[in-house]
């Protein structure tokens, strides 16, 4: 019996060769939403090829990058792909797709943020310091966060009303629920948080809470850039992108394919 | 190695220059580790000689559970803590959420059934005639109790050593509950958990640094008071 799953378990390995290993860095918006199970698998079976996803921050996974720990980056914050590009660490930086933010608040929102530009709303919560919840960890959301603040006329570091909670977006929806705090979300991670969490949508559809994804290509020696291309060229390829505009979740569409609706 | 080495030195210039957030998760973990163990060992201590020294009915039972008590990972007593302060849990009205109040509670909770049990283990190894010779010359129980924790009490500074370590090393309690609030409510383990996230490896390191040398400490005190045991 033994001898005998032995066989099949060798002639399972060697009825194909083994699949090459690529190694995506990429933020934890798009493995928690379920895009790359639906987006990597057609790919995987045409290339022979095993993605492995290491979901981190945008900037731990530009630093996996950095170092050779990844053979293809996908992430979210511009000014930072672009300072990654500049320094030599990558090269080839593609669009790839993009979703957008949303400002989250309590029903009763106090600081009449609601309708408003994303700018005016942090403003405006600044003015009547309502709390606000802040990513506080480098992270893609955290930038643009970063962002609007400076443009509403500077980050309230050191504010009692500014909780700097340095965790990933769904901890922190779940601390601005609990507070009844404002805070910026990625509008994937929010869908699926809505029904566990006290919160309404206050600002949406302004062009500044559109997120870009961007894909790069590591020049780090021990980052295998054959099989990295391979997936860029897939992300960004006529099948890709209808694949990446079919994606939905609980029946909202959260990524556009490059160039639509812009 | 030149990324290790760099991370080093960086860290070392962080730590040197006086970095406010680092020194912060250092006060504020040492401050809930030593309140949090403290306060559970002002009950467990007794509790737990108690049923040493007595064995009282269903003493067995108990000590079994401190056992089982002992080995629940601290995520899951982050996520309960959290289950009754949360808004919609029983206690939501305290407003206790993400507060270093919070940790303190589940600190408490993690180092109880350690000083307990350690407790009772000192209790229950000490020489029956230090109990017996007090209760006969006219001593209550807890009079003959407080007297044969004097003489445990260098296995009792163990206890609470090893308490200490436990509850600053600790990483679940702090996240869950604490938040990991800037300024507020970060340790020294959130804190590392933070900057590795960030991508900032020296940044990680410096609070790592401070951790491994008080936790160190402890550890170097925790030995020195057993071998005095052993004497």
């Amino acid at each position: 019996m033994r001898a005998f799953l032995l066989c099949v378990l060798l002639a399972a390995c060697g009825a194909e060769d083994a699949p090459k290993v690529l190694r995506l860095a990429t933020t934890t918006s798009t493995r928690d939403s379920g895009l790359l199970e639906f987006l990597l698998p057609p790919f995987e079976k045409k290339e022979n090829v095993e993605v492995q996803v290491v979901a981190v921050g945008t900037g731990q996974a530009l630093e996996l990058g950095k170092r050779g720990d990844a053979d293809l980056v996908l992430v979210h914050a511009r000014s930072l792909e672009d300072e990654f590009v500049a320094k030599g660490h990558g090269s080839d930086r593609r669009d790839v797709m993009y979703n957008d933010y949303v400002v989250l608040g309590p029903a009763a929102d106090p600081a009449g943020a609601k309708g408003k530009g994303a700018v005016e709303a942090f403003r405006l919560i600044a003015a009547t310091r309502a709390p606000f919840v802040s990513r506080g960890d480098k992270s893609g959301t955290h930038i643009r966060e970063t962002q609007l603040w400076e443009k509403a006329g500077g980050v309230p570091k050191g504010e009692d009303f500014h909780l700097d909670a340095g965790q990933g977006m769904g901890a922190c929806l779940v601390m601005a629920g609990e507070k009844d705090a404002y805070i910026l979300a990625d509008r994937g991670t929010w869908l699926a948080f809505k029904s566990k969490v006290d919160l309404v949508v206050l600002v949406e559809g302004d062009k500044l809470l559109f997120n870009e994804y961007g894909a790069i290509l590591p020049t780090h020696e021990k980052a295998d850039r054959a099989v990295g291309a391979k997936l860029l060229d897939y992300l960004t390829s006529a099948e890709g992108q209808r694949r990446i505009g079919e994606f939905r979740v609980e029946g909202e569409r959260l990524f556009h394919p490059v160039g639509e609706g812009q | 190695m030149d990324f290790l080495w760099g991370g080093v030195r960086e860290a070392v210039r962080l730590l040197l220059h006086g970095d406010a957030t680092t020194y912060h998760a250092t006060w504020v973990s040492l401050l809930c580790t030593i309140l949090a163990i403290t306060l559970a060992a002002l009950l467990a201590v007794p509790y737990g000689a108690w049923l040493g020294l007595y064995r009282p009915r269903g003493s067995r039972a108990q000590v079994f559970a401190l056992r089982v008590a002992m080995s629940v990972p601290t995520v899951v007593i982050g996520l309960l803590v959290f289950g009754f302060l949360s808004r919609s849990g029983p206690l939501g009205a305290l407003d206790l959420l993400y507060t270093k109040a919070a940790i303190v509670v589940g600190l408490v909770m993690l180092a109880f059934p350690l000083l307990a049990s350690l407790a009772h283990g000192a209790a229950a190894s000490l020489d029956r005639r230090v109990v017996e010779t007090a209760l006969t010359l006219g001593a209550g129980r807890w009079r003959a109790l407080l007297k044969s924790l004097g003489e445990a009490r260098v296995q009792l500074a163990a206890a609470y050593l090893a308490a200490f370590g436990r509850c600053f090393t600790e990483l679940g309690i702090a996240i869950t509950v604490g938040g990991n609030l800037k300024m507020r409510t970060r340790t020294l383990p959130s804190s590392i958990q933070l900057e590795l996230g960030r991508g900032d490896f020296a940044a990680a390191l410096a609070p790592g640094f401070l951790l491994l040398l008080l936790a160190a400490v402890a550890a170097m005190l925790t030995h020195r008071v057993s071998r005095e045991a052993l004497r």
